[in-house]
C-alpha cells in the first residue's frame, strides 16, 4: 500500500514537472537579454541587447515594460541602431527613479524571424546602455543587479487581426564584482567607430480633415543603421531649430518658409532633410515689352519731329 | 531518489509525452493558424570577396600570390618585392608595400586606386505574370518593377548602407488587385551581395460577392503564378479546397455557401508553384451569410481612404492614440491602441 501511494505520489510530482516545462516549449515568442549574466565592476559601461525569437510565428508589434535594479545600475540611453523596429509609436524611455525602461513599435509587413541562411543578427529589438556608478564615498559597491522584462509586455501577430501572440520572458542578473581593474566602456567604443550619418530621408507635407483641424502637417521618418536615431529638429524659415518628432504641426500655414529636418543618431552624425515650397508660376510679363516699345516708338517720334521740326 | 531507477524515467517520459500530446492544442492556440508565417522556400545567401582562397575578387587589392599584376615599381617605389596582407591580418587583402623600395629620394607610391567595392541587394521571387512589383525599404517605396510574363521578378539595389533592413514587396495583378505586403528582415553586409531568393508572393483574391444567401455560391478569384497550386481555406469552420492556376495565372474557386453557417466568415489562399516555391497566405477577405451584414468604417486601416496605409495613417493613428475614434480603432474597443497599430502593419503599403 506504501509502494502504490508513493508511486501515485511520483505520478503527481513528474506531470507537475510536465505542466512545467511544456508551455515553455509552445510559447509563440520569446523576449529576452543578451547577455543574461556576467560580472562588471563599478565604473563599467556595458550594453544589454534585448531580442526576440518568434519560434516560427510572424509577429508585427512589439511592447516592452523592462524593470532594472535602480538602485546599482544607471540606465544611461536606448539604441534603435541595428533594431527590426521601424516604427515607433512610443518611443523608449527610461526612468531611472522607478527603474523602468519602456518602448513600443513595429515592423511594417510583419517579422517572421530569420531568414534560411542568414549569417548575421536579425531579431535585435533595441539595445539598453547601463552604467555602474563608481564608488560612493570612498566604498566599494558590490551586489547583484537584475534585469527584468515585466509581464506587461506584449507582443501581437502579423494576421491582420492584432491578436496577442502567448508570450514567454526570460531575464538577466549582473554580479558588481569590486575587481579594481581599469573600467570598460563598451559604448563609447561604439560611439567612436559611428561616422555614418542617417539615411536620407523626405519631408512630406500634407492635409488631413481628421487631424489638427484641417491643417497643413508634416511628416518624415528615417532610420540609423549604427548607433541609431536620437532625436529630430524642425526649422521653419528663420525660426529656430525645434526638437521634435513626425507628424509636426506647421507653424506657417500659408507654406512660404523652407522647412528643414535634422536627424541626429547618438554618435552625433546628422542628416538634414530639405523642403523648399514651390513659388507660384507668374505669367510672363509681356506688358513690358509693350511697354518698351511704346516708349521706343515715342523716343523715335520725338527725334523724328526734333529733326524735320529744325529743317 | 525515483528520478534514478529505470521505471521512474519511463513513467517521466511517458508523462511528458502524454501531458505534450493533450494539451500542446490548448498551448497552440488558434493565433497560429492565423498567423502568416514565412515561406519555408525564401532564402539568403552572401556572396562577396572571401580573402584567403588566392583569387583576387572584387574589393580586394590582392589575395595570397594574386597581387593583379601590381609590382613595386607599378605602385610607384624604384624596387623591391610587393606582397599581400594574409587573411586574418589587420589590413588584409591589401598590397604589403615593406618589401617595396622608395629609391634615393625618388618613388612615393600611392598611384594605385583600389578596385570599386559595392554593397548590393538582389531580391528575386515569383509575384503574377507582369504584375507592377513595389519594394519598401524599412516601410518606405524604394522602387517598382513588372514582373515577366511567367511571374519572375529580380531587383537589385545598391548604394545601400550594410546593416539590419526590413524589405516589405507587395504586387498589384492585371486586374488592379493587390498582394498582401511580405516582409522579411536581411543584416546587408559591407561590400558584399547579399541575395534573398525564393520569394513567391501570396496570391492576390476577390470575392464575387461579400454579402449572400445561404446555398449560393460564391466565387473565389484572384492571380498566382502561372500553373499553381492553390489552397483556399475557408473558416470557420474551417473548409480547405485546391485548385490551379492558368498559364496566365488566374484562378477562381466556385465555393458552394451550403454547408456554412449563417453569419460572418473568412477566406484567403496560399499557393505552391509548379517549381515548389511556397507562398504565405493571402489577404484575408470576409462575407456574410444572411441578413444585415455589419459595414465596415476604414477598411483595412486605410485611415484617410487614399489607397495606401503609409506615414500619413500612421500619424491619423498617434493622433488618435489612447481615444476613440470610429475609423482609427480598427478592432472596435473604442480606443486607439496596440492592436489598431498591429492592423496597420499588416495592412502597410508604403
Amino acid at each position: 500500500m506504501k509502494n502504490y501511494s508513493s508511486k501515485f505520489k511520483n505520478t503527481i510530482i513528474l506531470l507537475i514537472i510536465g505542466f512545467a516545462l511544456f508551455p515553455a516549449i509552445t510559447f509563440a515568442a520569446i523576449l529576452y537579454l543578451e547577455p543574461s549574466s556576467g560580472e562588471y565592476q563599478p565604473g563599467d559601461t556595458f550594453i544589454v541587447e534585448m531580442k526576440i525569437d518568434t519560434e516560427g510565428e510572424c509577429i508585427n508589434t512589439i511592447e516592452a515594460n523592462l524593470s532594472f535594479s535602480q538602485d546599482i545600475l544607471k540606465a544611461v540611453d536606448f539604441s534603435q541602431g541595428q533594431s527590426i523596429i521601424i516604427l515607433w509609436v512610443k518611443s523608449p524611455e527610461i526612468n531611472q527613479e522607478s527603474g523602468l525602461i519602456s518602448f513600443a513599435g513595429g515592423i511594417p509587413g510583419g517579422y517572421c524571424g530569420r531568414i534560411p541562411g542568414e549569417p548575421g543578427v536579425t531579431n535585435l529589438l533595441g539595445k539598453i546602455i547601463f552604467r555602474i556608478p563608481g564608488m560612493i564615498v570612498g566604498e566599494l559597491m558590490e551586489g547583484s543587479a537584475e534585469v527584468k522584462i515585466l509581464d506587461t509586455s506584449e507582443v501581437l501577430l502579423n494576421d491582420g487581426l492584432g491578436t496577442r501572440a502567448k508570450l514567454a520572458t526570460q531575464e538577466a542578473a549582473f554580479e558588481i564584482l569590486s575587481k579594481l581593474e581599469p573600467s570598460k566602456d563598451e559604448w563609447f567604443q561604439e560611439l567612436k567607430e559611428d561616422t555614418i550619418p542617417p539615411e536620407p530621408f523626405e519631408i512630406e507635407i500634407h492635409q488631413e480633415s481628421a487631424i489638427f483641424e484641417g491643417k497643413y502637417f508634416i511628416t518624415f521618418s528615417t532610420t540609423d543603421k549604427q548607433t541609431g536615431l536620437d532625436y529630430y529638429e524642425v526649422k521653419e524659415g528663420e525660426r529656430d531649430w525645434k526638437e521634435m518628432g513626425s507628424p509636426y504641426l506647421l507653424e506657417d500655414q500659408g507654406l512660404k518658409s523652407i522647412i528643414k529636418v535634422k536627424a541626429v543618431d547618438k554618435a552625433g552624425n546628422e542628416r538634414i532633410a530639405e523642403y523648399i515650397p514651390e513659388i507660384p508660376k507668374r505669367p510672363f510679363p509681356y506688358w513690358i515689352i509693350i511697354l518698351v516699345l511704346m516708349g521706343a516708338g515715342v523716343i523715335w517720334w520725338i527725334i523724328r519731329k526734333f529733326k524735320y521740326g529744325k529743317k | 531518489m525515483f528520478l534514478y531507477s529505470g521505471k521512474s524515467i519511463i513513467i517521466l517520459l511517458t508523462s511528458l509525452i502524454l501531458i505534450g500530446l493533450i494539451f500542446s492544442p490548448i498551448f497552440l492556440s488558434s493565433k497560429e493558424i492565423l498567423a502568416d508565417n514565412l515561406p519555408t522556400s525564401v532564402t539568403v545567401s552572401i556572396t562577396g570577396p572571401i580573402c584567403g582562397n588566392g583569387i583576387r575578387e572584387v574589393g580586394e587589392q590582392c589575395d595570397g600570390g594574386d597581387l593583379g599584376g601590381q609590382t613595386c615599381v607599378s605602385l610607384g617605389y624604384v624596387s623591391g618585392t610587393l606582397s599581400c596582407y594574409a587573411a586574418g591580418m589587420p589590413n588584409e587583402c591589401t598590397f604589403n608595400v615593406s618589401g617595396c623600395s622608395a629609391g634615393g629620394g625618388g618613388g612615393g607610391g600611392g598611384g594605385y586606386v583600389p578596385p570599386p567595392t559595392v554593397t548590393k541587394v538582389i531580391i528575386q521571387g515569383k509575384a503574377y505574370p507582369e504584375a507592377e512589383i513595389t519594394l519598401l525599404e524599412d516601410g518606405k517605396v524604394l522602387t517598382t518593377k513588372k514582373a515577366d510574363p511567367l511571374a519572375n521578378f529580380k531587383i537589385e539595389i545598391t548604394d545601400i548602407t550594410a546593416g539590419v533592413w526590413t524589405f516589405s514587396i507587395w504586387a498589384e495583378d492585371k486586374e488592379g488587385r493587390r498582394s498582401i505586403t511580405f516582409s522579411f528582415t536581411a543584416n546587408v553586409t559591407k561590400n558584399m551581395t547579399t541575395t534573398v531568393s525564393g520569394i513567391f508572393l501570396p496570391p492576390t483574391i476577390e470575392l464575387s460577392k461579400v454579402n449572400l444567401q445561404k446555398g449560393e455560391t460564391l466565387n473565389i478569384f484572384g492571380q498566382t503564378a502561372p500553373e499553381s497550386e492553390v489552397s483556399i481555406s475557408v473558416e470557420s469552420p474551417e473548409i480547405v479546397k485546391k485548385t490551379e492556376a492558368t498559364k496566365k495565372g488566374d484562378w477562381d474557386y466556385s465555393l458552394d455557401t451550403s454547408p456554412l453557417d449563417e453569419g460572418s466568415h473568412t477566406t484567403r489562399a496560399k499557393a505552391a508553384s509548379p517549381e515548389g516555391l511556397l507562398s504565405s497566405y493571402s489577404k484575408v477577405l470576409g462575407f456574410y451569410i444572411g441578413e444585415g451584414a455589419p459595414g465596415v468604417i476604414c477598411p483595412n486601416a486605410d485611415l484617410n481612404g487614399d489607397g495606401k496605409v503609409n506615414l500619413v495613417d500612421f500619424s491619423i493613428l498617434l493622433y488618435w492614440w489612447g481615444k476613440d475614434d470610429p475609423c482609427s480603432d480598427q478592432n472596435g474597443n473604442r480606443r486607439v491602441d496596440l492592436p489598431d497599430f498591429s492592423i496597420m502593419m499588416y495592412y502597410w503599403t508604403g
